[in-house]
């Protein structure tokens, strides 16, 4: 038997799925990469996605790439609670050892789950942010819902992420509204942070942003990850920014995994027809 | 007298070949390696040689799985002298080998843009078990040997030459180095001085038992550094022997990149 040492997975996904619209008999059958669609020609359901399955140590990023309407999102927004998940099962081993289906739980006890354990960086700034708050409040926000009350405590908090996340200080009474599209990420992955998670789950946390702001960008997740043992998932159309971050990845196409590997192997050895058609794509 | 002591070989590649399917170029098949079998034993430095496209540089990332074997073995000693075969073993498992127990020296630099000279040498030799003061001590060692001064210590990787960028990658690779060394091309970018002292510190690494598979494109390196030479043609493994003996068979042209 091998003895390699692995670090032990902290979340585990299996046959996840989402459809949109009546679920009827044949309907995956009748979608997915094979046959060029994730709609239903019969029902026009949408299959965004399915039977997806994977697991992420600490101190670990996985890929998902895939382009637009792929399920890449789809499949964050289910980990994460935004949407519902039509089916599967995803744990995580820091939250009840591991025995609980956190798409199973009741309303509140997902909430409190999320608020302890897991954390998106949108995007979109005002997907996870309110531009109408200053930075100082936003980072509270999640440290009030936590639990904290003492105000000169959340303050010092609040502080110490902005420090992290290279937010001037003097900016943090400002409302977010005020700042450019690299601060205002800058500040949504210190709002991330606050509640020491162990799953971040990251959505095209660069694109929109200039090549040199993404960059900055970019390196401090990357460190972050690294420095506090986090598990991630960075979902991604760019390989430049799956490259820098994770050392493993999967790709979706039309709502279904089509691949699964190593990030380098993906990029110099991919198998399958789409992923070859995306990875020449990106190199031309 | 001579006494034989039976070496356990660290890498063994038995029958490994490597085909690609270009599905979006009318679904043909190209095949990189056919059944190409040789081992590796503590402090061998084999060299590849062959022309362009003979599959060196294929052989070596089929090894560290950059490419996904069609066929075959790859069997690695770990530090526990249990064998585990590369082609095989899981994704998750590849990664925690990497850098640690299997490093990959290739001709260029990959690094965080905003990663310090030093720490990325002291980065990479904790990586692989040193404790930080030590690895800052060897990491400035190896960066003084290599001719990379002080001043460039604190310097971001993103804004050295190309020529510093490989050697810091040189420094990098070879701290505390893992019992297998992969080197495609590490000293391609190099003058004659500063090759001089990475040849000089890659020589060390067979007295210190690790084994080392490497693509050169000139014969002199081959020829101070490796014990043995594996000669390649279309992806097949043509010629396997002793440096002394194969050596003189070898022509500048055989090395070419």
């Amino acid at each position: 038997m091998s003895k390699i040492v692995v670090p032990e997975s902290v979340l585990k996904v299996s046959g996840l799925g989402k459809i949109y619209g009546p679920i009827t008999d044949g309907a995956i059958e009748r979608t997915g990469s094979h046959v060029g669609t994730a709609r239903d020609p019969q029902t026009g359901s949408i299959v965004a996605a399915w039977d997806v399955n994977f697991e992420v140590a600490a101190g670990e990023a996985l890929g998902i790439v895939g382009e637009s309407g792929s399920g890449k999102s789809t499949v964050l927004r289910c980990i994460a609670g935004d949407i519902d998940s039509s089916i599967g099962d995803v744990r995580l081993s820091t939250f009840e050892n591991g025995e609980s289906n956190l798409l199973s739980l009741d309303a509140a006890t997902r909430r409190k789950m999320r608020i302890d354990q897991v954390s998106v960086v949108y995007q979109d700034p005002a997907e996870g942010l309110a531009l109408g708050v200053t930075a100082g409040g936003n980072i509270a926000d999640p440290l009030t819902a936590a639990g904290w009350r003492n105000f000169e405590g959340i303050r010092a908090r609040a502080r110490d992420l902005l420090q992290r996340t290279e937010v001037p200080l003097d900016r943090m009474d400002d409302i977010v509204r005020s700042f450019s599209g690299g601060m205002r990420q800058r500040v949504q992955i210190a709002r991330a942070l606050a509640n020491n998670p162990r799953l971040v789950l990251l959505d095209e946390p660069t694109t929109g942003l200039d090549a040199s702001v993404a960059a900055g960008v970019l390196d401090l997740i990357r460190g972050l990850l690294e420095e506090f043992e986090l598990a991630a998932i960075v979902v991604s159309h760019d390989f430049s920014v799956i490259e820098m971050l994770t050392e493993r990845c999967i790709v979706m196409h039309h709502g279904r995994v089509v691949e699964n590997a190593l990030t380098d192997q993906l990029l110099e050895d991919p198998h399958h027809p789409y992923s070859q058609k995306l990875v020449s794509a990106a190199r031309a | 007298m001579s006494t034989a002591i039976a070496t356990k070989p660290i890498l063994d590649v038995r029958d490994l070949t490597k085909s690609f399917v270009l599905h979006n170029i009318d679904g043909r098949t190209v095949t990189g390696l056919h059944n190409v079998s040789f081992k590796v034993e503590p402090g061998q430095h084999l060299a590849l040689a062959g022309t362009s496209g003979a599959g060196k540089s294929t052989l070596l990332r089929a090894i560290y799985r950059t490419y996904a074997p069609s066929s075959g073995e790859v069997w690695f000693r770990l530090s526990d002298d249990s064998v585990v075969n590369l082609a095989q073993i899981s994704d998750p498992e590849i990664v925690a080998l990497r850098g640690r127990q299997i490093g990959y020296v290739s001709q260029f630099l990959r690094a965080q843009p905003r990663r310090s000279v030093l720490d990325l040498v002291i980065r990479a030799g904790v990586s692989r078990g040193m404790n930080v003061a030590d690895a800052r001590e060897l990491g400035i060692l190896s960066l003084h040997r290599l001719n990379i001064g002080e001043q460039l210590w604190d310097v971001h990787t993103s804004v050295l030459s190309g020529g510093e960028k490989q050697r810091v990658n040189i420094a990098a690779g070879l701290i505390s180095p893992p019992r297998l060394l992969l080197l495609d091309e590490p000293v391609s970018a190099l003058d004659p001085e500063n090759r001089e002292s990475a040849i000089q510190l890659i020589s060390e690494l067979t007295q210190q038992g690790v084994a080392v598979l490497a693509v050169f494109h000139d014969l002199d390196a081959i020829a101070r550094l490796a014990t043995q030479i594996v000669v390649m043609q279309k992806g097949r493994i043509i010629n396997n022997g002793p440096v002394d003996q194969i050596l003189p068979l070898l022509h500048p042209g055989d090395v070419q990149p």
